[in-house]
């Protein structure tokens, strides 16, 4: 485990955001990574709590194409 | 009576009849005494992936507040009408009516030009942000 993000509190919570909509985009795309997977709370320090209504967002965006599943879709 | 949250696409080619289609809705959803509290045509936006070989679809979402007949109905009219790509209704506990953030975005972009603006827009921003937790993931090459 990484030493230098053990202590980082999430944009979540210090922004505030009451409840995570599979809208936000740009909010989504912070916690996922480069390959299109959900980044684990343990490295962006979000609460447990919000890490589940990301993860439910991110998955509504996915199945609405507004967020790739992953890096290598193909047709 | 209930509130709802719709999503649908529709395939890029049809996009003429999507305003008949949200006519149609608007008139069961009044038939039945339902309200809409919002309705947003974000217009024809480029796909994460492709869906049924098609790269773009025309995205309508809508905030009604209706019976669980009148759900039904709307969802039915989705199942069988080949031009509804993907349709997603979510419950909501209140009525939602400022517009979305993916409304303001599709209103300064030409809908015909679409979301290739938004798209590099995005990737510059995730790659600033994300330089640091890529190396925790699989340390990847630049992207393009």
């Amino acid at each position: 485990m990484r030493q230098m993000k053990r202590r980082t509190f999430s944009k979540i919570a210090t922004d505030g955001i009451s409840e995570i909509d599979y809208k936000d985009l740009e909010i989504l795309s912070e916690y996922v990574s480069e390959t299109g997977k959900i980044v684990p709370s343990r490295i962006t320090g979000t609460s447990a709590k919000a890490q589940r209504q990301l993860s439910k967002a991110i998955k509504r965006a996915r199945f609405l194409a507004l967020v790739p599943y992953c890096d290598s879709h193909r047709d | 009576m209930r509130h709802y949250e719709i999503v649908f696409l529709v395939h890029p080619d049809q996009s003429a009849q999507v305003q008949a289609m949200i006519d149609r809705y608007r008139e069961i959803i009044k038939a039945a005494t339902g309200t809409i509290h919002r309705l947003e045509d974000w217009g024809r936006r480029q796909l994460a992936f492709p869906i049924n070989k098609v790269h773009k679809a025309h995205y309508v979402m809508l905030n009604i507040e209706c019976t669980k007949e009148t759900l039904d109905e709307i969802e039915n009219g989705f199942r069988f009408n080949d031009a509804v790509l993907r349709h997603l209704t979510l419950s909501k506990k209140h009525a939602i009516t400022e517009p979305s953030s993916l409304a303001r975005t599709s209103g300064e972009t030409d809908s015909s030009k679409t979301s290739d603006d938004e798209e590099s827009d995005q990737e510059v921003v995730d790659d600033v942000i994300k330089s640091e937790v890529a190396t925790e993931i699989n340390p990847k090459p630049a992207e393009d």
